[in-house]
């Protein structure tokens, strides 16, 4: 077995487990948020039973809609207060931030342990080496219930990284180019296992840049492991890291990636920096170190949203957020920010977005006619400052920092 | 299970949950989900003009992007029967199951136009048209468990037994 499956079998009391066997794991955390939460308190009360199976062991943070946007957006808040107060669950209701980084600052788990969660990026959490799920309402109310969760074990695609980022070249970069690789439905069903020399080198910020982003390939998992190398998976691919270049994901699609150089000087009017994929202290530091002493292009919106209260309040210690906003760019709240088209910062048919969030699709932020481009914190900072795309690592695009 | 019959809609490749179901309408009340069903995509009216039953047949990886259950709900509140895609998502193919929403694995884009009408079994994975049958990939005895039980609520009842309780 490789050690996702030796996870799973242990979650699942089994001695030994084979792709495709339909098994029942407990997990460790359930974990829902503001616009997925209310369905599944809907669907939980339809159970009709009296707790949950562990109110420690359930999570609710409010961050997709916060501050509400809309009266709607307000009420589905306190679909959630109310459950908490009548369950005696855990909830993170003031703006702490987006709930995969929520979890990963206040819930400690252990190495292999599953937590499932009502929010497609729930796999960040394989980024230390948790195994994360993402799944829908009905199945949190489910879990939330029974304290388990029914999975088909799957295959392992094992991505054996060797070597370092070249200068300007960061997690996202690598993320992009797996996508490009595998497509937004390559490794469907399938769990992404990351071994070799190369992860000991990636801070845990990057290993949770690369894990949030295993979805946007279909995967269910999308895991970093101790091991150099792994048994028992279904194929291994070999990336050296000073091979990866600096990419885009152009519109309309997070697979559709290409080398910042061949979109050099395409202008842009809005650049969005944040995110459960990179919103966290390193990024927000690769914001700060590009923008210092600079000012954003006349032509650019820019937002800056960090992750958490946590990286915001560390942002304050350093003098990145003075940086920041010295160079013309907003900072909001902790939060899910305009990721996905609900609130704070929409883009209009003529925009043309860089976001360092996780997805492109039609409409994501706005208008389906808008285009968002995808892009690691420091393409999309020098972007903000020239207004048109430069290669981060040309002096031209301000390399020198 | 019964037999749906409806009216076919066709979609492509990849349609995201986004064109499912915009982020903006996610707050919506879940019984107004229905009106906003594929306002994201490039079918802007079809919430307007689908019927009860109709069935939407689309291409590969339908409903990927977010978790959101939203999507699904829309659909089934929209009125559509059933998805019959060449592959779906897996949080959306597990949504659709969860909350009693049949969906079938199999590209049939190319035998169907807009609007022709065809019906699906889905406990047999069948699906007609005139005098053809077509052949979908066979539902898992877990999905198939889950649908028999009305969605996974109904089954999480079951095996708790609450019903008995209550």
């Amino acid at each position: 077995m490789n050690i996702i499956e030796k996870h799973l079998a242990k979650a699942a009391d089994l001695e030994k487990v084979s792709v495709g066997e339909d098994i029942r794991c407990k997990v460790r955390l359930v974990v829902a948020h503001d616009v997925t939460g209310p369905m599944a308190v809907e669907q939980f009360a339809k159970i009709k039973i009296e707790e949950v199976f562990d109110p420690q062991r359930v999570v609710m943070v409010i961050d997709h809609i916060y501050p509400a946007s809309t009266v709607q957006a307000r009420n589905m808040h306190w679909i959630l207060k109310d459950f908490t107060k009548r369950y005696g669950t855990i909830l993170y209701e003031h703006g702490q931030g987006v709930v995969h980084q929520i979890i990963s600052e206040n819930h400690a788990q252990n190495y292999g342990d599953i937590i499932i969660g009502a929010d497609s990026h729930t796999c960040t959490a394989g980024g230390y080496g948790v195994i994360g799920i993402g799944v829908g309402s009905t199945e949190v109310a489910a879990a939330m219930a029974t304290g388990t969760i029914d999975l088909e074990v799957p295959e392992v695609v094992e991505v054996n990284l060797t070597g370092s980022f070249k200068p300007f070249v960061t997690a996202k970069d690598l993320v992009l180019t797996l996508i490009g690789r595998f497509g937004t439905d390559g490794l469907t069903d399938k769990a992404i296992l990351f071994t070799g020399p190369g992860v000991r080198g990636l801070s845990k910020d990057e290993r949770m840049t690369v894990s949030n982003m295993g979805i946007e390939m279909g995967a269910m998992i999308s895991f970093f492991a101790d091991e150099d190398k792994d048994e028992g998976v279904a194929q291994t691919v070999a990336i050296e890291l000073s091979e990866i270049i600096p990419v885009v994901a152009c519109p309309y699609s997070p697979a559709n990636i290409k080398p910042v150089q061949e979109v050099a000087g395409t202008e842009v009017t809005q650049v969005v920096a944040g995110s459960c994929t990179n919103g966290r202290l390193s990024d927000m530091k690769a914001i700060a170190e590009v923008l210092r002493g600079k000012h954003i292009h006349p032509d650019v919106n820019m937002i800056v949203i960090p992750a958490s209260a946590r990286v915001y309040e560390e942002m304050e210690k350093h003098d990145y957020c003075k940086v920041i906003r010295d160079a013309g760019a907003v900072l909001l709240n902790p939060g899910c920010g305009p990721c996905f088209g609900a609130h704070q910062g929409l883009a209009a048919d003529r925009d043309v977005v860089v976001s360092t969030t996780n997805r492109n699709f039609p409409g994501r932020m706005g208008s389906r006619e808008a285009k968002i481009y995808l892009a690691s914190p420091v393409t999309a900072a020098k972007a903000a400052v020239h207004g048109r795309f430069v290669d981060p690592r040309e002096p031209s695009g301000g390399g020198e920092n | 299970m019964d037999i749906i019959k409806g009216r076919v809609w066709i979609f492509q490749d990849n349609v995201d949950t986004d064109q499912i179901l915009p982020g903006y309408a996610m707050a919506e009340p879940f019984n107004e989900l229905g009106k906003y069903a594929m306002k994201g995509s490039e079918k802007v009216d079809f919430a307007k003009r689908v019927r009860v039953g109709d069935i939407i047949v689309a291409g590969k990886n339908f409903g990927c992007g977010s978790s959101r259950e939203q999507a699904p709900v829309a659909l089934k509140e929209a009125g559509v029967g059933s998805v019959i895609a060449a592959s779906f998502a897996r949080i959306f193919r597990r949504n659709a199951i969860n909350i009693g929403m049949p969906v079938l694995e199999v590209d049939l884009r190319e035998h169907f136009n807009e609007g022709d009408t065809i019906s699906v079994d889905i406990a047999k994975g069948l699906i007609f048209k005139d005098n053809t049958t077509f052949y979908a990939a066979p539902l898992s005895k877990n999905a198939l468990a889950t649908l028999e039980a009305g969605g996974l609520i109904e089954r999480v009842r079951k095996e708790l037994g609450v019903e008995k309780r209550w």
